[in-house]
């Protein structure tokens, strides 16, 4: 990898993780005897690790100019297993946490080791490092090949990938030390969010230097929903993130803002966040890799502009639904509800254009596991945001706000949609980026499939059931006028969905542990072959998987 | 049909191989003229752009674009999917097309250039700024962009915002609202006011009061601290009229491009004999009577002459309709606009070519247009009697409310707002633009292309139809029958076959299946055939005397022979070749109640067996342009509305007459311009298909104007009532555009075709 | 609710920045062919376009150097 790097490239190379090592020595310096020092020596680690890698291989051979020619797929790959680690360390943790709430013994009596430590460790484990990594993998992948030019540089695709895979490392390792801001999704602290605003306007002038530089006038609408993706989550995470450390030299710090406003502020970025990091990025990536797989175009092209824009306008405002019932007014409680209902109809043009686009190529999706990963993961985008938009009506929100039946939603969002795109996308493009003629087991991602379908209905099914179980029970007034049930009482009728929760979780863990398996072996096993044609390949003994049809 | 492979794609529809070539030569121009249709843009690069047909998938697309870009005579290429155009970078201004044009009739995809005359077909993205519909698509994002914002602001103080949350929101709502109604807003208030200059009353002025009283309505109230502002209203108005707006001209534009300005018929120049003897290419304008010019094989005659030297065979189709090719020598005189088929004559201009035959052809279609623009739509009729109805029903409740309130005018204003609001043609502003752009879509995914929506109204309304003949109930290219031929025969006839530009013979080499002999000493001889030695032998094909002077001839033979010398000849019957799907097309359309009849310009005897093939009753024959239109104005005058099909080679003017009408897409450039519709594929049912879709959409578009006009009557008790405020009035506004825009989508019901997406 | 002084101005700002975009892609002709730029995605070759000199009439020919 570095042997394609230019002398100046690795010149670049050098210089920056050598100031990342220099800024690493400053937090450690300025942070001793706080925690910031830890982070200081991770990222004195990371940037030196990277630094040696690059040192040790200086003097490899350069790349001839012939690369020019091609699209520049290194740090996509790199970009696509740490996907898959991430998945993996991330959903672990999901089991445990789970299982901890089961089985609280699972703590061992270690601080690291609490609930409250290792939860976030899963969120941003997943959201972050699983999601975030399949999007820059992913969006390298689309914004080169839609564009049919190849990225602008070698050294900053590389800055971004493996500068917001530091930022999860600090994340990640912060949380275990108790380093938090207590917003959700928004957990690191000041210093870790000024790193990722500078990778991420990396990441921005990345992607607009490729556009500006395509060899396709059309700009391909997937490319629309990576860049809203982008700057809205930058404009997002700014803002929410404004705070005053209580000094350089520590991590803790206070937000900028107070009380309800705070929680405003934390809502509309939190809801904001769902609706550009964790919807209209992936629906970029359901944009691109569905048509390709299915090998049919957007049943129409016209929609996914009109609900692109649709989306954009309507989702900003949805925040306050989170906060319903709350002593947020009353009325910005209202305006949430409101928008949140009207997002529905982009929602559904959405997953109804991708589910249209499979009319006619049904026969596809039944021997194809890796476009039925995609095709269920539209149903899913449909499902979860009927669900949301129904949560968010005042009423309904009485009965499921602080109960289970949140988090439920949130997994078969994230399970049932993120997650399943993302693993459809990875199987798509592995045996392409690699150049192997298919992957390693067909057979193994049927069971990918069938694992994580279970695990998420398995998971959603329970969380319903709890979330009800608690919402109803929590309103339970006797004749008197007293609760019926006490806390203590909800709390053990939970046991047994929390336990069938971390099987779900389990069997969805398992499944992604297959992925990376498979992945792994395609790479070292996988005989290499030059496709002539960018088709879907394979299935055993290297007969394609599903017949190719001549195009319609 | 052949699957033609093309590396390593093979295209899935059939290629008509027999329409490649007619399109190629009935589209054929010299080089010279060829390169007149190159742009050259402000960095001197040439580019050329053509109308394709044929175009359904993106398998087509990719096949085109990567076999002309890997060409050395092109730079790139770039095929546009809705509109079936592409555009073509030349390295050099001077390329040869003819060889690139060659190459995509290959490929199966027949391309004529696009008219350079005509400016709206060589806009393109960059330089559209001006073009109605971006500035419209501009307008309505704006508009889209106030909506949104206001409405979140407005919903805020709905839900209970007071003080000075309250006040600022209304500030803000003012911000906004301003600049985006001045902006969107510009398309209405032109329009109000140039209606109102010219003394009259046309649906942009009840608009323009409704949206500019909301506004200052809502500026007043903000300044002076009111408890309800009506910003939303207004530009929410705006958005779905706007909607409506553009998809109205969005579908006008993209049938526009697709199929006006294609080749001319009439040349743009021709090569004149100088004194010294050379030749030089003259623009036509410039070509005076006396001149002599030089008019190649394969080129369409430039203007009205007479031969003075060298013998052909012409296409005389334009005049007189005819199938077949005639023989003309030095003395004979040539129409501008008919085809040069065979030999290189040279001939004395006889009169300029603003006073030629095609000339006067072209200025009966123009007459005739100018009948039939005085058509007026339905929504405009509706127009009329809408516009002074509102306006008295909001005056009168604004009256009638200050009488009740004795003086509260703020209170009178609101009211007669909400009845202007009401009352605003939302949903009968998409009513039927919305059932048109998705009646065009589906006629685009059927392969037939529509010029506007007036034209599918007026389809809807026919109860007789007329087709011409040639080009159009057949296909132009004869179909040959022969009894059994000996294989010495055959050989020879291919062999002088092979060798003929004539149709004729290349229809008898089409037909005969047999090596052909080695063939030398070959002359054309236009007007007879083709004689040569075959394997040593003298031979001849050809017409029946000019062979029989050679060969034995039996008496009263007809048609093309062929003989060697002293043999028995074998003789040829050419006969006309029906159109796919003109039997079924013909039935379906008696089955639905329409009267059938059929026009030609050829002559009685053939006329007669295609009526009769086709089960025609009513047939006319040596029809002149002129007794066409006669024809047509006699129904006219009979109260019937009839629908022309035809290829416009000499009715273009009857196409423009007819009520309606409809041209394949292998028609004469004139024919195109003139009809309303545009058969793409090759098959006649787009004929049938075609009126039941606009009998749907008629229905469709009754349906919304019911619904429009009902949710109205309902609503403007309400709103003069005072039960309605401003807020709802754009609300249930919006939700009848919602349901007139889901009435129109119904339209597509049914399975999706398999065609290029939407 | 004072965090709306600094929410709805941002909200405000973004979208005008989605207006200037979309302006942007309609003066450029993103729209000119919906049903091509859908196959476009679904061509088989997997290797980019060398720079043309131009493919489109009237656009200004940009600088198309490799890197």
């Amino acid at each position: 990898m570095i042997a394609s790097l230019t002398r100046e490239d690795r010149g670049a190379a050098i210089l920056i993780t050598t100031l990342g090592v220099l800024v690493g020595l400053l937090m450690t310096a300025g942070g001793w005897g706080d925690l910031l020092a830890v982070h200081g020596v991770i990222v004195m680690l990371f940037c030196g690790g990277l630094f040696l890698l690059v040192a040790l291989n200086l003097n490899a051979p350069e790349p001839g100019d012939e690369r020019l020619a091609a699209y520049y797929d290194d740090p996509t790959r790199v970009g696509v297993l740490l996907a898959l680690v991430w998945a993996v360390v991330g959903m672990a943790m999901g089991v445990w946490v789970a299982a901890l709430l089961a089985w609280p013994d699972l703590r061992f009596d270690a601080a690291w080791s609490s609930f409250g430590r290792l939860r976030p460790v899963h969120t941003s484990g997943v959201i972050f490092g699983f999601g975030g990594n399949a999007l820059i993998a992913t969006s390298f992948h689309i914004m080169q090949r839609t564009s049919r030019a190849r990225m602008p540089g070698q050294v900053a695709p590389w800055f971004v990938l493996l500068g917001f895979n530091l930022f999860c490392v600090v994340a990640a390792s912060g949380y275990l030390m108790g380093i938090t801001q207590s917003k959700e999704y928004a957990e690191p602290e000041w210093y870790a969010d000024i790193w990722l605003v500078v990778v991420w306007v990396m990441y921005f002038g990345l992607y607009v230097r490729t556009l500006a530089r395509r060899n396709e006038p059309h700009i391909y609408v997937a490319n629309w929903y990576y860049l809203a993706f982008i700057l809205v989550m930058a404009v997002l995470h700014i803002v929410n993130n404004m705070a005053v450390p209580v000094s350089f030299g520590g991590f803790k710090s206070y937000s900028a803002f107070g009380g309800v406003q705070d929680a405003m502020t934390q809502w509309w970025y939190g809801h904001n966040a769902v609706a550009f990091f964790l919807t209209s990025g992936f629906l970029g990536m359901l944009y691109y890799f569905l048509p390709k797989r299915a090998e049919r175009p957007i049943y129409s092209y016209r929609l996914s502009i009109l609900s692109f824009w649709g989306i954009t306008f309507f989702y900003i405002w949805v925040g306050s639904h989170h906060l319903l019932y709350t002593a947020l007014p009353q009325w910005v409680q209202t305006l949430g509800v409101t928008f949140s209902v009207m997002l529905l109809v982009p929602s559904w043009a959405s997953a109804g254009n991708a589910l249209m686009t499979l009319n006619g190529a049904w026969h596809k999706v039944r021997d194809d596991a890796t476009l039925r990963f995609m095709m269920v993961a539209a149903i899913f985008y449909g499902l979860s945001t009927f669900e949301g938009s129904f949560m968010s009506i005042p009423p309904v929100n009485s009965l499921s706000h602080y109960t289970d039946w949140t988090i439920g939603h949130v997994h078969s969002g994230a399970m049932g949609w993120v997650a399943l795109i993302s693993f459809g996308s990875i199987y798509a493009l592995t045996p392409l980026l690699w150049r192997r003629e298919t992957m390693y087991s067909w057979q193994a991602v049927e069971w990918h499939f069938w694992l994580a379908l279970s695990g998420t209905v398995i998971y959603v099914f329970a969380m319903w059931n709890s979330g009800l179980t608690q919402g109803l029970m929590w309103r339970t007034y006797v004749a008197g006028g007293t609760l019926r049930y006490s806390f203590l009482e909800s709390l053990v009728a939970m046991h047994g969905y929390y336990i069938a929760r971390a099987f779900g979780g389990l069997l969805f863990l398992i499944g992604a542990i297959i992925a990376l398996w498979n992945v792994v072996m395609t790479i070292r096993r996988v005989p290499a072959h030059v496709p002539a044609l960018d088709y879907p390949t394979g299935s055993e003994a290297f007969e394609p998987a599903v017949p190719v049809m001549p195009a319609e | 049909m052949d699957r033609l492979a093309v590396g390593e794609l093979a295209l899935d529809h059939p290629i008509e191989a027999r329409n490649i070539e007619r399109v190629v030569r009935m589209s054929s121009a010299s080089a010279e003229a060829m390169r007149t249709e190159i742009r050259v843009n402000d960095q001197g690069i040439g580019c050329i752009r053509l109308a394709l047909t044929n175009l359904r998938c993106g398998g087509c697309v990719a096949t085109i674009e990567r076999v002309l870009s890997a060409r050395a005579d092109v730079a790139a290429a770039r095929v546009n999917l809705t509109l079936s155009q592409l555009v073509i970078t030349l390295p050099r201004l001077d390329t040869d097309l003819a060889p690139i044009i060659e190459a995509l009739a290959a490929l199966g995809f027949p391309a004529v250039p696009v008219d350079s005359g005509d400016v709206s077909g060589m806009e393109t993205g960059a330089a559209q700024e001006g073009s109605v519909s971006k500035n419209l698509i501009r307008a309505l994002a704006v508009a889209g962009f106030g909506a949104a914002n206001i409405m979140a602001l407005s919903v805020g103080s709905w839900a209970g915002a007071d003080g000075i949350t309250r006040s600022s929101f209304q500030w803000l709502s003012a911000a906004i609202a301003v600049p985006v109604v001045l902006y969107s807003g510009r398309p209405f208030f032109a329009s109000a006011w140039s209606a109102l200059h010219a003394g009259r009353v046309n649906m942009d002025v009840p608009i323009a009061l409704a949206v500019g009283l909301t506004l200052l309505l809502s500026l007043f109230e903000t300044l002076n601290g009111g408890a309800h502002v009506f910003f939303d209203a207004a530009v929410t108005l705006l958005f779905f009229l706007l909607g409506g707006r553009t998809l109205d001209h969005l579908m006008r534009d993209r049938a526009r491009s697709a199929i006006t300005g294609l080749a001319r018929l009439a040349a743009r120049g021709a090569s004149v004999r100088q004194t010294d003897g050379n030749l030089v290419w003259t623009t036509i304008d410039k070509v005076a009577p006396g001149a002599v010019v030089a008019i190649g094989p394969g080129e369409r005659i430039p203007v009205d002459c007479c031969i003075i030297d060298g013998m052909t065979d012409l296409d005389r189709a334009l005049v007189t309709g005819e199938s077949v090719s005639v023989p003309a020598r030095p003395g004979d005189n040539l129409e501008a606009g008919t085809l040069n088929l065979t030999g290189t004559i040279a001939a004395r201009v006889l009169r300029a070519a603003s006073e030629s035959f095609l000339a006067q052809i072209i200025t009966m279609q123009g007459a005739a247009e100018a009948t039939r623009g005085r058509y007026i739509r339905i929504a405009d009729r509706a127009a009329r009697l809408y516009a002074p109805f509102v306006h008295i029903a909001a005056l009168l409740t604004f009256i009638g409310w200050l009488v009740a309130t004795e003086g509260d005018w703020r209170r009178a204003i609101f009211v007669a707002i909400s009845v202007l609001i009401i009352t605003c043609p939302c949903a009968l502003g998409l009513a039927v633009p919305v059932a048109h752009v998705v009646a065009a879509g589906k006629l685009l995914r059927m392969g037939i292309l529509m010029k506007d929506g007036s034209a599918l109204e007026r389809l809807a309304e026919i109860d007789s139809t007329v087709f011409d003949k040639t080009g159009t109930l057949t296909t132009g290219t004869p179909t040959i029958s022969a009894g059994p031929i000996g294989a010495a025969d055959c050989a020879g006839a291919m062999a002088l076959a092979t060798a003929s530009g004539h149709p004729a013979a290349q229809a008898i080499a089409r037909y005969l299946d047999c090596q052909p002999g080695t063939v030398a000493d070959v002359d054309e001889l236009p007007g007879n055939g083709i004689a040569g030695r075959v394997d040593g032998r003298p031979a001849r094909l050809g017409r029946a005397s000019w062979v029989g002077e050679i060969a034995t001839v039996p008496a009263g033979a007809d048609g093309p022979l062929f003989g060697f010398a002293g043999e028995p000849t074998v003789a040829f019957a050419l006969s006309e070749t029906l159109r796919p799907g003109a039997l079924g097309a013909i039935e379906a359309l008696r089955a639905g109640g329409l009267r059938v009849a059929m026009l030609s310009g050829d002559a009685a005897p053939r006329v007669d067996r295609i009526a009769t093939a086709l089960g025609i009753g009513e047939a006319m024959n040596e029809a002149s342009p002129a007794a066409k239109i006669a024809w047509l104005e006699r129904r006219r005058g009979e109260g019937r509305r009839v629908l022309m099909v035809g290829d416009g080679l000499n009715d273009a003017p009857a196409l423009a007459a007819a009520h309606v009408s409809m041209a394949p897409a292998s028609a004469s450039d004139a024919g195109r311009t003139a009809a309303d519709f545009i058969i793409l594929r090759d098959g006649l049912e787009a004929v049938p298909e075609a009126w039941q879709t606009a009998r749907a959409t008629a229905r469709i578009v009754r349906q919304n104007f019911i619904a429009a006009f009902g949710y109205n009557i309902v609503t403007i008790p309400l709103a003069v009532a005072g039960l309605v405020t401003p807020l709802m009035a754009a609300l249930a506004m919006s939700a009848s555009s919602v349901v007139v825009i889901a009435n129109a989508l119904r339209l597509n019901g049914g399975a999706r075709p398999k065609a290029a997406g939407a | 609710m004072s965090i709306l002084a600094i929410l709805i101005p941002v909200a405000l700002g973004l979208g005008v920045i989605g207006l200037v975009v979309f302006f942007w892609t309609v003066q450029d002709g993103q729209y000119d062919d919906l049903a091509g730029d859908a196959e476009r995605i679904l061509f088989d070759d997997d290797t980019p376009l060398m720079p043309p000199c131009d493919t489109v009439l009237g656009a200004a020919t940009k600088d198309r150097s490799p890197l």
